[in-house]
Order: structure tokens, then sequence, then C-alpha cells
């Protein structure tokens, strides 16, 4: 029991305190790669301290959506990053379905989050969430036929199920099945924390922000709250991705040293791909929003060809 | 050696065009080089005749009966056309259709092409016919492919470019299903003795063994071997490059397509067939056969009754015969193969003169519409007239012209064996090419017509045609015992002895 | 054992680079630009090539080398350099537009991929060890794949690029089913495409005069 809280205890912490950091570090490493000398790391961190003190302006025509909306998409978030395994195969919080419950928990964070857009009644706001909409349509069928696929060979939808299996088999992300899945989750995490090719998280230009649009109206301890509860998705969807394929470092337990190991592959890990990331945004350009569909609709494929490919091999 | 030769020679021919500088050296080469291959295609021919087969280089050249027949055909053409095409492109030259400068650099430039890529063209048929590795086959037609395309665009019209363009791509495509064919029958022998080496793929050796070829993998190979070879034999569906590479490329170069290269295109769906039906029966790949080939028959009846342009009316024709030569190939047995070999005989020779003919008609009235012609073929060219309209009656199978005995043989077959539908069908679609051939043709040749000069007389051109004619005439009447032996040989290669 | 000369690790290789060179065959499907085409299409190429020399390594099978070696010469140097030449003299700034929209065509080339492994499945004999039957499957859903492009395609030059995706499967099919064809057959069809795609860029250079445009849809004057 108590090893249970202070497993959850534990990764509750770092993912408070990990995902601002990933976002720093992120956007330095684009300025330097820019030539720039970028905000610091700690930035993000700074950014919350500020807006925590901040006085909130909500506007007259909001419901008790735009209220609720911050606090919902923040514990529904925080809950579906208690399920990951980050540092341990096995994850703290293991509810309904695993995997399964993962997805749905970003669903309705992302759902409140698109109804406060509405909500505010500005043009932006429902501009921003008719496009969110948009890509998540085709984003979530993607990302389930690849999660699926990663079940399907671990045998279980739960997460710590599906991260032993993968400590298990050395060469086993050289199957197919494991790379196109690997490759369509990839395309997805690109959709869903609003990375360009598919939205320019930097920009608050009206006809080419996604994410920004949604929470515009949002100021203060609000916009505190969503900008964390976005980061620790970026978070969440990033770990995912790592220690499903790539379990290398993921301790059977928490404790004793090795614990301290495994947070320092999950850092070396997360660093690894969010300068694939940083690359990955410094070479493309932002695509525009019709092309975005094609992008996942090859996504879509790819997560589907790993499906079957399971069966076919 | 004598294969070599064969070789060689055209080779020999197409550099020796390439490199001189003068017109007439071209033209010299160019027959020359064919008329020795025409006598080592009759030498080759003899010694098949004498020995059974002819083999080279442990296996790699063989030459049976069927081989020797299509190399014999081809080599004929090719002289033929050499000879005509001397007078059909001075006249070219002089029009003005070459090109218009004055220093004719030009126009020389597309000489030398013309008279490098022909004996190119040849080489890869010849190629084709002699080699026994069916991947050097392939090769081999591809190489025809790519020789032919540039001799599509020799006007450098804009639908030439078209022309070539469909022929390029369909062909290409085509090509690709027949490589994934051969690879697929190399596949299904690849568990027989000695395949690591060069003879995993050499027709004789498979088709000593057919019997033991992996069931499936034959199935899979001759069907995409039939869609592959079929679309350079102009098999329906994929017919739909010939109307436009015959109507554009110059005209003995279509008359070497639509005679010699069906011919090799026809060559190895016949040695894929002989290997098919020994290891599946003659069931399988023989109602394939008769699908397309019927279809193409069905195909042509409509375009060939609603047509304007009478080199297009001629290619639908050369599908038509094509359609014929598959249900022959496809109806089997000693009856079918005999109708099969002697209509390949046949066809080539009328087939050719017909496009030596429309060559003529071409030329002087500058056009190919039939509007534009009404009846006065026979006032301007008398000579020209009376033979394209023998030719046209003796290739919809009019008596006492060969096509005749060689359609009745087929029908005869198609009875015989029990294919009733096949029969009836075929009668039904010869009736509508007649009608229509007869049709326009006729309408073209006779009737009243405007006033129109005769035309000038071209010694090349219109002797090498009335030789040609003049064949078609004595073939219908007597065929020298060694060809008919010969052709009964290929016939009974066919057949599977 | 070390793990380079295990056979487990060889198939494994194998279907990694297999399932990179169907990857990438899909995306030469949403592709837009013609220099990002003959890109991939190198690329495609390039790992045909190590497929091939791991089959001859694992195999013990040498003439695969100079398959791989001949492709790495005539398909990812030269041809993509050829069309690369052409593209940058007939000064093309237009994007692709296929006839069927990108995302439709990306499924349809999907369910064109699950056709191949159906085929593949037939060929497929258990008690035969050796590389390549997922290799199989990926040559089939290739040549499939570039069938569809050809048609899916307006413009000439995707056409040719898409002919020759299709002879990459093919040579991939050759690989894994037989190791290969005998080496003068292998000579003569590498000739070929070489020959082949000069044939083909210069008449599309030539149409692209004429037409001033390579939209082959325009060639529409000879019918009947």
């Amino acid at each position: 029991m108590i090893q249970r809280l202070i497993e959850n205890a534990t990764q509750l912490f770092l993912l408070l305190a990990l995902a601002p950091l990933v976002t720093g570090v992120i956007r330095t490493l684009k300025a330097r790669l820019q030539t720039r000398r970028g905000p610091g790391i700690l930035q993000p961190y700074r950014d919350l301290r500020k807006l925590f003190g901040k006085g909130m302006v909500i506007p007259e025509t909001a419901s008790w959506i735009f209220t609720a909306t911050p606090w919902v998409v923040f514990f529904s978030t925080i809950l579906a990053g208690l399920m990951i395994p980050m540092v341990a195969a096995k994850a703290p919080l293991g509810l309904f379905g695993g995997v399964l419950a993962v997805i749905y928990l970003l669903g309705l964070g992302r759902f409140f989050l698109a109804l406060s857009g509405l909500d505010t009644g500005s043009s932006f706001g429902g501009l921003g969430s008719s496009r969110e909409m948009t890509i998540s349509a085709l984003a979530e069928p993607a990302m389930m036929l690849a999660i699926f696929t990663v079940a399907i060979g671990a045998g279980s939808t739960g997460l710590t199920e599906i991260a032993g299996a993968a400590i298990g088999q050395t060469w086993r992300f050289l199957a197919p099945a494991q790379m196109f899945a690997f490759a369509a989750l990839a395309l997805v995490l690109i959709a869903e924390t609003g990375r360009i090719p598919v939205d320019n998280p930097d920009t608050h230009l009206e006809l080419t922000m996604i994410h920004e649009a949604m929470i515009l109206e949002y100021s203060g301890p609000y916009l505190a709250l969503v900008e964390w509860a976005a980061s620790i998705k970026q978070l969440v969807l990033m770990t995912l991705l790592i220690n499903c394929f790539w379990p290398i470092g993921l301790q059977p337990t928490w404790f004793g040293f090795g614990a301290l190991q495994g947070i320092g592959w999950l850092l070396a890990k997360l660093l690894l791909l969010c300068c694939a990331i940083v690359l990955l945004e410094t070479v493309n350009a932002k695509m525009r929003l019709f092309r975005v569909p094609e992008l996942l609709a090859v996504a879509f494929t790819l997560g589907s060809l790993a499906l079957v490919s399971t069966f076919l091999f | 050696m004598l294969l070599i030769a064969l070789l060689l020679i055209p080779v020999i021919a197409a550099a020796a065009s390439f490199f001189v500088r003068r017109r007439a050296a071209m033209e010299a080469a160019n027959v020359i080089g064919f008329g020795i291959v025409f006598l080592a295609a009759v030498a080759l021919a003899g010694q098949v005749l004498a020995r059974g087969t002819v083999s080279l280089a442990n296996g790699f050249f063989y030459a049976d009966a069927l081989s020797a027949l299509v190399i014999l055909l081809t080599a004929s053409v090719a002289l033929v056309c050499a000879t005509y095409s001397i007078g059909y492109l001075r006249d070219d030259q002089q029009s003005g259709a070459l090109g218009d400068d004055a220093s004719g650099a030009e126009q020389l430039a597309r000489l030398r092409m013309y008279y490098t890529l022909t004996p190119l063209l040849v080489f890869s048929m010849l190629f084709m016919a002699m080699a026994n590795n069916l991947g050097v086959m392939w090769a081999a037609m591809e190489a025809t492919t790519l020789a032919s395309i540039f001799l599509v665009t020799f006007y450098g019209k804009v639908t030439s470019l078209e022309a070539a363009w469909k022929y390029a791509i369909i062909g290409g495509v085509g090509l690709s299903m027949a490589l994934f064919g051969t690879l697929v029958a190399y596949y299904a022998g690849h568990r027989l003795p000695g395949s690591e080496s060069l003879s995993g793929l050499n027709w004789s050796v498979l088709a000593q063994h057919a019997a033991q070829l992996d069931k499936t993998s034959m199935r899979l190979a001759f069907v995409l071997i039939l869609l592959g070879y079929g679309t350079k034999a102009g098999l329906a569906p994929m017919h739909t490059w010939k109307p436009d590479a015959y109507s554009e490329a110059p005209v003995p170069t279509t008359a070497i397509l639509s005679t010699a290269l069906l011919n090799c295109a026809l060559y190895g769906l016949i040695r894929f067939y002989i290997l098919t039906s020994r290891c599946l029966g003659a069931d399988f790949p023989g109602h394939l056969l008769l699908l397309f080939g019927l279809l193409s028959m069905g195909v042509s009846v409509p375009f060939v009754l609603v047509q304007k342009n009478y080199r297009r009316l001629l290619a639908y024709h050369t599908i038509d015969h094509s359609g014929i030569m598959a249900t022959a190939l496809g109806l089997g047995g000693t009856m079918g193969s005999l109708g099969l070999m002697l209509h390949m005989t046949f066809h080539t020779i009328a087939k050719s003169l017909l496009f030596l003919c429309a060559g003529n008609v071409y030329q002087h009235f500058g056009t190919d519409l039939f509007a534009k012609l009404k009846g006065s073929v026979l006032r301007a060219m008398p000579l020209t007239g009376v033979v394209f309209l023998m030719a046209m009656l003796a290739i919809i199978g009019m008596p006492p012209f060969s096509l005749f005995q060689s359609e009745f043989l087929i029908l005869r077959a198609a009875f015989d064996g029990g294919h009733l539908l096949t029969g009836v069908l075929f009668v039904l679609f010869s009736t509508g090419v007649f009608t229509g051939a007869i049709l326009h043709v006729g309408g073209m040749v006779l009737g009243p017509g405007g006033e129109t000069a005769v035309a000038a007389r071209r010694p090349w051109r219109d002797g090498s045609m009335l030789a040609l004619a003049a064949a078609l005439v004595v073939i219908g009447f007597w065929v020298p015992a060694p060809l008919f032996q010969l052709i009964s040989n290929a016939a009974r290669v066919v057949n599977g002895q | 054992m070390s793990p380079f000369l295990d056979m487990q690790f060889g198939d494994r290789i194998v279907t990694l680079m297999a399932a990179l060179v169907l990857v990438l065959q899909i995306a030469m499907v949403a592709q837009r630009w013609i220099v990002v085409h003959i890109r991939i299409f190198a690329a495609q190429s390039f790992f045909l090539a190590m497929i091939a020399a791991t089959i001859a390594w694992y195999n013990h099978a040498p003439h695969l080398y100079i398959a791989a070696v001949l492709t790495l010469v005539v398909k990812v140097t030269l041809v993509p350099l050829l069309f690369e030449r052409l593209v940058k003299r007939m000064e093309i700034h237009e994007e692709i537009e296929p006839i069927v929209n990108v995302p439709l065509s990306v499924v349809i080339a999907g369910g064109l991929t699950l056709v191949g492994y159906v085929v593949a499945e037939s060929f497929y004999r258990p008690e035969e060890p050796g590389l390549g039957h997922n290799a199989l499957a990926v040559a089939i859903s290739l040549f499939l794949i570039g069938f569809f492009t050809m048609i899916n395609r307006r413009k000439a030059l995707t056409q040719v690029l898409a002919l020759l995706s299709l002879e990459n499967g093919l040579f991939l099919a050759a690989i894994s089913l037989t190791y290969g064809m005998p080496l003068i057959v292998e000579l003569g069809i590498f000739f070929d495409v070489l020959v082949a795609a000069m044939v083909l860029g210069i008449l599309v250079y030539r149409i692209r005069e004429s037409f001033a445009s390579m939209d082959v849809s325009r060639l529409r004057r000879l019918r009947g």
C-alpha cells in the first residue's frame, strides 16, 4: 500500500516537474539550432510562476465549461500520465483498459478544451476548436491502430504488460509491425502535441494557430493550468512512444538504486527524442491546413499496416 | 556460327550507318546487311531442317524449327523493308517531310537515326528468337521496344510524340508484367537440378522437366506472361497503343513492327505456352488464350467498320490477326498448331505488303483519311491500287489466297476439338472485319473519283512492293517444300513433340 | 555466436529494410514535389541494394553482390541524376496533382499492400528456410502500388518514376524468391532499365517542349 503511494507520488512529481523542462529544452534547442540564444531551459517554470500570480479575466459570455475546463484538462492529463510506465515497467496506476484509458482520458481533455474554445464566443476560439477536432479525428484512429498493434504483440492492453513484453525480446523492434506502429505513433505525436509541420506552437497569428487559438481567452492561473497540462500531455505521449518501443533502461520495479538508473535512462531517451523533434521542426515548414489530412492519412495507413502485419507475419 | 553471324551483321550494319556521312552509303549498308542476314537465315533454316536443332555456347543460343521460322520471316521482312525504305525515304526527303533546313543536316540526322535504329531493332528480334534463356529473351524484347520508340517519333510531329509515349508506357508496363512472369517461371523451376547456374532459366531445360515444375507458380507465370507479351502482340485489352504507333511511324517501320515484332511477341507466348501446357495440361493456357484471342478479334470489329484512317484500319486489322493467332494457339492440337504457323507465315507476307502499299498511297496523296481519297487510288497509281486490293482480299481470307487455307485450318481445329462457340465467334468476327475492310479499301481503290495526277514512279519503292506481291500470289498456289517442312516442324514443336 | 552470423538476425534486418522500402513507396504516393519523388526513389533503390547485399551475405549467394552494386550504380546514382538534371532543364515548379486525392490514394496503397501480402502467402513454404518471405510480400505490394501510382498521375515524369518503382518491386521479388536471376539476365535487365530511363527521359523532355506541359491528359489527339 505504502509502496503504491510512493510510486504514485514519485511519478506525479516527475510528471509535474519534467513537463515544463521538456518544453523548455525543446524551445532552447530550437533556438540554438537557429543561431539564436533562446529563452533558457527554465523559462517555462518562470512563466508558470508568473501566471499563477496574475489576475484572471473571464469573458461574460462564458459558461461553467470555461471555468471547469482547465481543471478537467489538468487532472485528466495527470491521471493519464500516472498510467504510463516512466521509470519502471510497472505503471503506478492500472485502471480499466490500460492504454485505452490513457487515450480516452487525453481525449476527454481535448474535448473539454475544444468546448471551451467555442464557449468564449470569439471567432478565434471556434476556429481553433474546429481545426483541432479535424486533426484529432484523423490522428486518433491512427494512434489507436498503432497502440493496438503493440498491445497485440504484448497480449494485453495494460501498459505494464506492454512495456514488460518489450523488455524481454532484444530485437523485437526490428519486426515490421513494430516499425510501422512506431512510425505511425511518431506522426501522431507531432499532430497531437501541435508541433511543426502540423501546428506552430510559437505563433499567435490567427490564421495559423490551432492549439493557441482554443486557449486564447485564458489568462492567469487558468492559463497556467492549461499550458502545464499541454506540456504534461506532450511528456506523456513522448514517454509512451519511447517506452513502448525502446524500453532500454526500464527497470522492473521502482525501488533501489535501479530507480535512479531508470530516471537517468528516461532523461537520456527524452533528450534524444527532443533533439529529433527539434530537427524535424527546424527542417520543415508548417503545412497548410488542408495538407494535414494527407500526413495523417499516411499515419493511418501505417497504423493499419502495422496492425494487419501482426497477423500476417 | 550462323547464329553469331545473324547477330553480328545487323550490329555492324547499324554501326556503319551511324558513322558514314552519305545517305547512299547508309542505304547500302542496310540493304547489304539485311541481304546477308536473309541468306544466313535461309542457311540456318536448312541446318535446322537437317539436324533438328542448332545450339551454341553450351545451350545459350538455341534454334529449333520454330526459332528458324521466326528468324526467316524476320529476315525477309527486314530485307524487303530496307529496299522499300530507300525509295520511301528519298521521297520523304524531297517532299520535305523530314525537315526543311537548306543544308539538309537535320534530314541526314533523321535518316541516320532511322538507318541505325532499324538494324538494332532487327538485331534484338533475332536475338530474341534464338535465345534459350527466358530472361535474355525478355531483355531482347525490351530492347525491341526501346529501339522502336524513336522510330515512332521519326517525323517529330506532336501526334508522333503522343503515339510514342503511349507505346512506351503501355509497352513498359506490359514488359514489367512479362518480367514478373519470367521470374515466377524461374521460381517454379528452381528446385530442378542445376538451376543455380545459367541453365535454370533455359527454355530447353525447363521444357524437358516441365512436368516437375511447381503448378501454382506456373499458373501465375502464364497469366503474367500472357498479359505482358500479349501487350506487345497487341491482344485486347492491351492493344490501345497499336493504332497510334502504326499510324505515326514511318511505313517500313510499321511493316516490321506489325509482322516481325508481332511474330516475336507470339514466339515468346508460344514458348511459355509449351512450358505451361506440359506442366498443367493444355486446358488452362488454352482457355485463357482463347479468351484473349476472341476478345481481340471482337474488339477490332467495330473499329474496322467505323474507321476514317486507312493506316489505323490496318492497325486494327493487325490486332484482329494477333487475335486469330492467339486463338489458334489456344486451340492447340496438330491442326491448330499447323494453322498457327501457316497463318504466321502468310500474315507476315500479306500484312507487310499492305503496309507498303499504304505507304505508297500516303506518300502520293499526303493524307491517310478515306474521305479525301475516294476512288482515286486506281486512277493515280494503277499498280499500287491493284496490289492493295489484292493484298486486302488476301488478308481477309479470300480464296485462292493462302490465308484462306490457314484460317480454314484453324476453324476446322475449332470444330473438331469441340470448341463450337469459338468457331462461331471466329466466323462472326471475321465476317465483320471482312465487311469493313472491303467497304473501306474497296471504296478507296475503286469507284468514281476525282481528277488526280498520276503518281511518279519510284523504282525502289515500287519494285520491292511488286516483289512482295509476287511472293504473295505464288505462295497462294505453291509453298516450296522446304518451307512447308519448316512450318510443319515448327507446328510440331508448338504441339509439344 | 556473433549476431552477424545468425540467420535470424539477418532475417530481421531484411524485414526491417523491406518495411522501410514499403514506407518509402507509400511516401511516394503521398508526395507532391517531383524532386522529392526522385530522391525517395533513390533512397528506395539504396535500401534494395542493401537488402541484396544482406541476402548475399547470409545465403552465400555471391552473384547478388554484383546485383547490389549494379543497383547502386544504376538506380541510386545514374537514373536519379539523370532525372534531376532533366527537371532542372525543364524548370518545373508546379506540384504534382494526383487524380485521386492524396489521403484516399494513401489508403488505397495500404489496401494494395494487403493484397500483396495475401498473394505472397501462396508462395510461402514453411519447410524452406531462408530469408525473404516478408520481402516477397513487400515486392508484390511495390509492384501493385507502382501500377496504381502510374494510373493516378497526370505528369509524364511521375509516371516514369512509378514505372521504375514497379521494376524495383520486381527486383526485390527476384531477390527474395530465387536469390536473383542468373547474372547475365541481371545484366541485361539493368542495361534495359538504364536505357529505358534515358529514352523515357528524352520523351518526357520532348513532350514538355511540344505541349508546354508534362500533363499527359493533354495527349488526346489520336482517337478511334
